[in-house]
């Protein structure tokens, strides 16, 4: 019993590390119930890393939209320079739940060719 | 950015490594990358040594195998601390007021502090044991309270991007 109580916390810990190695940044504070189209010019862009950001004027209010990380922004094709300042992107994702002017992008289109960036 | 983080938090996300670490395409995934493989042999190192301290593991002395895995214990935390600054000093700001962040570092000091608490109290009397000798009793709540304080460090570390 004693034996099996010492083996189990260490197995405990490798499946909760497991689990943790395999997850990244998850999609959890974004409303997915509600996604929401974002569209109009790029005011400021990010091509950073751990996440691309731009801020895009909408008609309604200026949005922080989160991209993806920048290697897979260019292995999509979505690089730099179709995410740069004073192109028109139409962005589709999901608003934040904690702020209400942040959104993350599931799609963006940019002069009629769409970038998927899940 | 964060403006309400403190001013050093704030100097070290616009310093120009964070700038350099933000902007390389490879330097934050390497670090990621870099910083669960560390974690894993850290992982490691403190499962076999905590489950010695606890009586499992008894075939060997205690003072041989958790000198062993102590050297890989320590290496690999080197190596969580450097990719661990690589990672926070691109989201400086937005770190240094996340509270799972902060509970994560809380939590890492108390860990070294329970090594603290092990070399100066148990590790003498653990050295010595020939092996499947019993465990004294301090040596088995040090052993518990390093797999209880790491498993929740891991936990959180996992959690920060959440909240």
């Amino acid at each position: 019993m004693k034996r099996a109580v010492t083996f189990a916390i260490p197995s405990a810990m490798l499946v909760l590390l497991t689990g943790a190695a395999f997850a990244h940044h998850g999609w959890g504070s974004y409303d997915a119930a509600h996604p929401i189209t974002v569209a109009g010019a790029i005011l400021a862009s990010k091509f950073e890393n751990p996440h691309a950001t731009i801020t895009v004027k909408a008609a309604d209010k200026t949005w922080t939209v989160t991209l993806a990380p920048v290697s897979r922004m260019s292995s999509r094709g979505a690089t730099e320079k179709v995410v740069a300042v004073g192109q028109n992107v139409s962005a589709y994702g999901y608003p934040s739940t904690v702020q209400s002017d942040e959104m993350r992008a599931e799609r963006i289109t940019v002069d009629g060719k769409t970038y998927e960036l899940r | 950015m964060t403006d309400g983080a403190p001013a050093i938090f704030l100097a070290l996300e616009q310093s120009g490594f964070a700038i350099a670490v933000r902007q390389s395409p490879w330097l934050y995934p390497a670090a990621n990358v870099g910083h669960i493989i560390s974690l894993v042999f850290l992982a490691g190192a403190l499962a076999v040594m905590d489950v010695r301290l606890l009586g499992g593991l008894a075939a060997t002395a205690p003072g041989r195998l958790l000198a062993r895995a102590r050297t890989f214990a320590v290496v690999a935390l080197a190596g969580m601390a450097v990719t661990g600054f690589v990672l926070f000093s691109a989201e400086a700001s937005h770190l240094a007021v996340n509270p799972v962040f902060q509970m994560k570092i809380a939590l890492v000091a108390a860990g070294l502090i329970n090594v603290g608490i092990y070399e100066l109290w148990a590790r003498r009397a653990v050295e010595g044991l020939a092996p499947a000798a019993p465990m004294p009793t301090r040596a088995k709540v040090a052993g518990v309270v390093s797999l209880g304080i790491w498993i929740t460090v891991a936990a959180c570390g996992r959690s920060i991007a959440y909240f």
